[in-house]
């Protein structure tokens, strides 16, 4: 073989390269990534985004403020007024932690950044590193290749950049890259068999449940497999130390966060890891015992080890299924439930079902969110299929069930990411290493002095450089096997890339087709870096805290929420409660320091309904049930004069679908006219009197005369009413935001009071219409 | 729309004037024989409504035109009870458009879950009964009620004569049980309380399917240490996870949770279908499934290249068929790409520097 002639030391000096170029391009993905996720600093600027990140944040200068143990316990009054919030308990709380430790580190280096800087771009940063943790994983996987094209789609993947630009400072910002991370170890530790990676990876695993409540998913994405294993007689001790430490550790671990706290061995979600685990105890003894004994005694105890095994089973699922039966929702939260039963949520719970992100995608989401990877995915299963090991196994059961629940709720695809882009890069590195191999083999330049195998009869030619690249082709089946068992088999081991040239030499393409393929796959690839570009610049980077709008006449920018929050942190009380839909109770803490009613944690149900009820109410119904909650301003977005399709009125129907739900006095039909939602003036009467309707539309006429709403696109109905029980105090520049305060009650009374004498007097009327003037 | 038009086409073929001679003698005897009854003649039909309906299965009383008019026109109004009537013809049942024995079903089991809810000495439980009559049996009843196309269901309110009885619309039928449930409760303010669906097995079904899971499973444990089953063929594996993509990247599950139509008439020409939908928010069954299968044959010719082409070893049919699976998979993304712009009104564009515009 002239391939094995060639000298050990070039071999190395060629290895040696392609580590440090590895390295290199590891380093730019990680720039990259961390790069393409600026455009919202760029664009608007170094600001939080959107709801949920407002809370984080506020969390966050609490924790850097009054340090971890008053952050452990507190006990947060500024919101749900009058329940309060256990933040300490109820949150979750990796992320915080994760940029507070960030923001010391930075700090006792005298790096003074603020809070909301680091903040700001923990997100990018932990992209950079979610990339390199994918290229560890799809390295295990499929080798080095692979692993590079993995990490490069997935610096740019738009699914994961709507979830991770600077500013977004949530959940799935640190999560994901720990999602990836923990999967990565597993795979190690199942390659390796290492007890040293099987600790890292339940750490990893508790940092996870620390940062997120989608590490559900691992806790039973990992059973399953290990099931998988196990089912198609893949069992070995190497499954065993990478799966019972996790379950064991991981648990324990999980348990010590207290939002996870009991729920880590009490609800269904965890059952699978814990019916996996018994499963593979019994088939481990059986393994055992089969090492143990004769073929003939085997059989004898295997009949016994399995009905055993089976009745020990049986009764664990037994206590499983009782202790399920005994909870109402059978131990599943609506979310996992919707999961399973896709049709679930839709139908019982309207507050997981009003949620924009937890709608079913359409087929356009797919390739917006992942593009030109859901061509490539398929090619990815094949590929792992060809040959199939314990690892790839792994990749191939990530992605369809990612891609099953992605296909159930639109913000799962989040998870689906990484699978694509390990799965499309395992395709393309693939596909690359065929069309290129066949390019290479066949230059006609080179087949002059490179003709040297005659064995070759099929006109196929060979070059010295193939056993570079088959060396580092078996790179990855030797780290498969633990250090022993590589001795072992050392030389089983050097047989099978010997053979493995001979094939190569024949599985090549046509040589110009090559060159098509490989020049159409580039083009696909730079589709898809164009088209991440575009949507990490275009559709993912506002923080929709700030708008902007370009006409003709230039660029407008619509600061109105910021001028409200400011408008009530410095004209109102520093104890007054504010009233408003649960999408602003975030950014209202967080940004104007006042007490409201409901947030967006939606953890109880009947206050958000006593909402909803209120501004589904009319007037007088309404301010009672404020006046009750000690309400004293109401705020309402309101995109009618700009044309902000996602306002209040857009959202209406959900309060008073989720307000019914509790208070059935409040019935959506009356609020439909021929089940269409219209306000115009063909609108109800009970939409028309409702608080959203006057809050949203008072004085709106005086606009531009006609009272055109832009985002309804039509008149509304109603144009010139009054307020009897609440005034306007505030509305922002563009109208987006409108602050009104209740009257007080003794007003209400001398009202009553005036109705009665108005009977006899007529002087009195004349007077009340003075009072109600308006101030505006 | 379709629906109500295939029903049209099926009239019945009555007979009006043999019928309707017979039924006049009849309804004429029927008739002095009422006069003389007095008021505790209703505490008798409401007795013989009930036994008759305890004979059937399903409580649905079989009447033809005897019995119906005994039961409505001799009755004094306002009757004592309301009845609703199915009307059926099994020389219709083998016309699988008109859906007559599924509607019957149904019709029935709404039937029995009234009985099943009020016991017999619920005072609801004399107002309300279920009745059919067979077109052959009793074909003046038809031409009475103006019947003259199926399916049809009627309510005979206890104040109503022939004519001005309330038919359920199609709607009605629409959900099966519980929008028929819904029409009677709406018309009579009769709660008919929750709809028992036979269960799909039954009891001693649902006993024997468990035992044989149970002696069933040693033999497949047997075989699964043996390494033999389905289970064990990689190719199932991949089969399974490449349709399991198919169906989720269509968004079928969008579809079944929005229960959307495989495809929509066109407004403007009904002749025409639509089966694209502008607008990303919403997709169409069938449009779901071509992009899907867009998606996936690109991924799977690719995959066909890279590791089964590169096998064969006659160069030209290498060189065709690569050529061809290149054109399908550049057709392919282009067409996706195109109906994406389409459907969302997208513009995707690079960022070039400025010099070079």
């Amino acid at each position: 073989m002239a391939a094995s002639d060639a000298p050990n030391g070039d071999v190395l000096i060629r290895n040696a390269f392609g580590s440090v170029l590895a390295f290199l391009i590891l380093l730019l993905i990680g720039v990259l990534a961390f790069s393409i996720r600026l455009f919202s600093v760029i664009k608007y600027e170094s600001v939080i985004h959107e709801f949920d990140p407002y809370f984080n944040y506020r969390v966050t200068q609490f924790l850097t403020k009054n340090g971890i143990y008053d952050f452990w316990n507190w006990f947060d009054d500024r919101t749900w007024y009058p329940l309060g919030r256990v933040i300490g308990g109820t949150v979750y709380p990796g992320l915080t932690l994760t940029a507070g430790t960030l923001y010391w580190f930075l700090h006792s280096l005298n790096i003074p950044l603020s809070v909301e800087t680091v903040c700001v771009f923990t997100a990018p940063i932990f992209s950079a590193f979610a990339s390199w943790a994918t290229y560890l994983l799809t390295k295990e996987i499929k080798g080095v290749g692979a692993g590079l094209t993995a990490a490069a789609l997935l610096a740019m993947v738009p699914s994961y950049i709507s979830r991770s630009v600077a500013g977004s400072y949530d959940n799935e910002a640190v999560a994901i890259f720990a999602l990836i991370f923990t999967f990565y170890l597993y795979i190690k530790t199942l390659n390796t068999g290492s007890l040293f990676y099987a600790t890292l990876n339940s750490l990893s695993y508790f940092y996870m449940v620390c940062s997120w409540g989608g590490y559900t998913f691992i806790i039973n994405l990992i059973p399953m497999h290990v099931l998988l294993c196990i089912v198609t007689g893949r069992y070995s001790s190497r499954l065993y130390i990478a799966y019972a430490p996790l379950v064991i550790l991981g648990t324990l671990l999980a348990a010590l966060v207290p939002v996870v706290g009991f729920n880590a061995v009490m609800t269904s979600e965890h059952f699978a890891s814990f019916l996996v685990f018994i499963i593979i105890h019994v088939v481990a003894l059986v393994y055992y015992i089969k090492g143990i004994l004769s073929p003939k005694m085997f059989k004898v105890a295997l009949a016994l080890v399995v009905s055993i095994g089976l009745a020990v089973c049986c009764a664990m699922v037994a206590v499983i299924i009782a202790l399920v039966a005994s909870s109402p929702t059978k131990g599943w939260s609506g979310r996992s439930l919707s999961l399973l039963d896709p049709t679930y949520a839709s139908k019982y719970i309207p507050i997981i079902a009003s949620v924009s992100e937890h709608q079913p995608p359409t087929w356009p989401s797919y390739f917006m969110d992942i593009n030109v990877l859901a061509f490539l995915i398929p090619a990815g299963i094949i590929a792992c299929f060809s040959p199939l090991s314990d690892a790839s196994l792994f990749a191939v059961l990530y992605i369809v069930l990612s891609v099953y629940f992605s296909g159930v709720m639109v913000r799962l695809m989040l998870v689906l990411a990484p699978a694509a882009c390990i799965l499309s890069g395992i395709a393309l590195s693939q596909a690359f290493d065929v069309f290129t191999r066949s390019i290479k083999f066949q230059l006609p330049s080179l087949s002059d002095h490179s003709h040297i195998d005659a064995r070759d009869a099929s006109s196929e030619k060979v070059v010295l450089d193939d056993t570079i690249k088959t060396d580092k082709n078996e790179d990855t089946p030797k780290e498969r096997m633990t250090k022993r068992s590589k001795k072992k088999e050392k030389e089983p081991v050097e047989k099978p890339p010997t053979k493995f040239q001979i094939k190569k030499r024949l599985s090549v393409l046509p040589f110009e087709a090559s060159i098509i393929a490989v020049i159409l796959l580039v083009l696909l690839v730079a589709f898809y870096v164009v088209h991440c570009v575009w949507a990490a610049a275009e559709a993912y980077s506002a923080p929709s805290i700030v708008l902007t709008s370009h006409s003709n006449d230039g660029l407008h920018v619509f600061d109105d929420f910021r001028e409200a929050y400011a408008w009530l942190s410095h004209n109102t009380d520093v104890d007054d409660k504010v009233a408003s839909w649960w999408d602003y109770g975030y950014q209202t803490t967080a940004m104007a320091n006042r007490t409201v009613i409901v947030d967006n944690n939606t953890w109880n149900n009947t206050h958000i309904a006593t909402v909803g009820t209120a501004m589904s109410s009319p007037e007088k119904a309404a301010w009672e049930i404020f006046h009750s909650l000690d309400v004293k301003y109401v705020l309402v977005v309101f995109g009618g004069l700009v044309g902000y399709p996602s306002d209040d009125i857009n959202k209406f129907l959900w309060m008073v679908r989720i307000g019914g739900g509790v208070f059935p006095h409040i019935k959506e039909p009356d609020y439909l006219r021929d089940g269409q939602y219209r306000i115009d003036s063909m609108a109800t009467p009970t939409m028309l009197n409702c608080l959203m309707y006057k809050l949203s539309y008072y004085r709106f006429v005086e606009t531009d005369g006609k009272a055109f709403d832009r985002v309804r696109r039509t008149e509304i109905g109603k144009k010139y009413f009054k307020l009897t029980h609440f005034e306007e105090v505030f509305t922002t520049h563009h109208w987006m935001v409108r602050i009104y305060k209740l009257k007080p009650p003794k007003n209400r009374i001398r009202g009553k009071n005036k109705k009665s004498k108005s009977k006899t007097s007529s002087t009195t009327t004349s007077k009340r219409k003075g009072t109600r003037r308006n101030p505006f | 729309i379709a629906n109500r038009q295939l029903i049209k086409y099926s009239k019945l073929h009555t007979y009006p004037s043999l019928a309707n001679g017979a039924a006049r003698v009849l309804s004429l005897v029927v008739a002095t024989l009422t006069a003389s009854s007095s008021s505790n003649t209703n505490d008798e039909r409401v007795e013989e409504l009930l036994s008759l309906q305890s004979r059937s299965k399903s409580g649905i009383i079989r009447l033809n035109d005897q019995s119906l008019s005994r039961f409505l026109t001799s009755v004094a109004t306002p009757r004592p009870y309301s009845i609703v009537i199915f009307f059926d013809a099994a020389q219709l049942h083998d016309k699988t458009e008109l859906r007559l024995r599924e509607l019957h079903q149904e019709f029935s089991i709404v039937s029995s879950s009234f009985i099943a809810n009020h016991n017999i000495s619920h005072p609801s439980r004399s107002k309300l009964f279920f009745c059919d009559i067979e077109f052959k049996e009793s074909q003046f009843s038809f031409t009475q009620f103006g019947v003259n196309a199926l399916p049809h269901i009627r309510l005979i309110a206890p104040n109503h004569s022939f004519k001005d009885s309330q038919p359920m619309d199609q709607g009605d039928f629409s959900r099966l049980a519980e929008s028929m449930a819904e029409f009677v409760e709406s018309k009579t303010k009769i709660s008919l309380g929750p709809i028992h669906r036979p269960p799909l097995l039954s009891r001693n079904q649902l006993i024997l399917i468990v035992v044989a899971f149970l002696i069933w499973i040693p033999f497949f444990v047997k075989k699964l240490v043996s390494g033999q089953t389905l289970l064990h063929d990689p190719k199932v594996w991949l089969s399974g996870s490449v349709f399991v993509y198919f169906f989720s990247v269509s968004g079928a599950m969008h579809n079944i949770i929005r229960k959307m139509p495989m495809f929509l008439l066109d407004r403007n020409d009904p002749s025409k279908l639509v089966f694209f939908y502008q607008g990303s928010g919403m997709q169409l069954g069938a449009e779901g499934f071509a992009v899907g299968s867009l998606y996936t044959v690109v991924g799977l010719l690719l995959a066909f290249m890279s590791q089964g082409l590169v096998k064969v070893k006659n160069v030209t049919v290498q060189r065709v068929v690569m050529m061809f699976a290149l054109l399908v998979c550049f057709l392919a993304v282009k067409q996706v790409v195109f109906l994406n712009n389409w459907k969302t009104g997208y513009g995707i564009h690079g960022f070039w520097p400025s010099s070079w515009n």
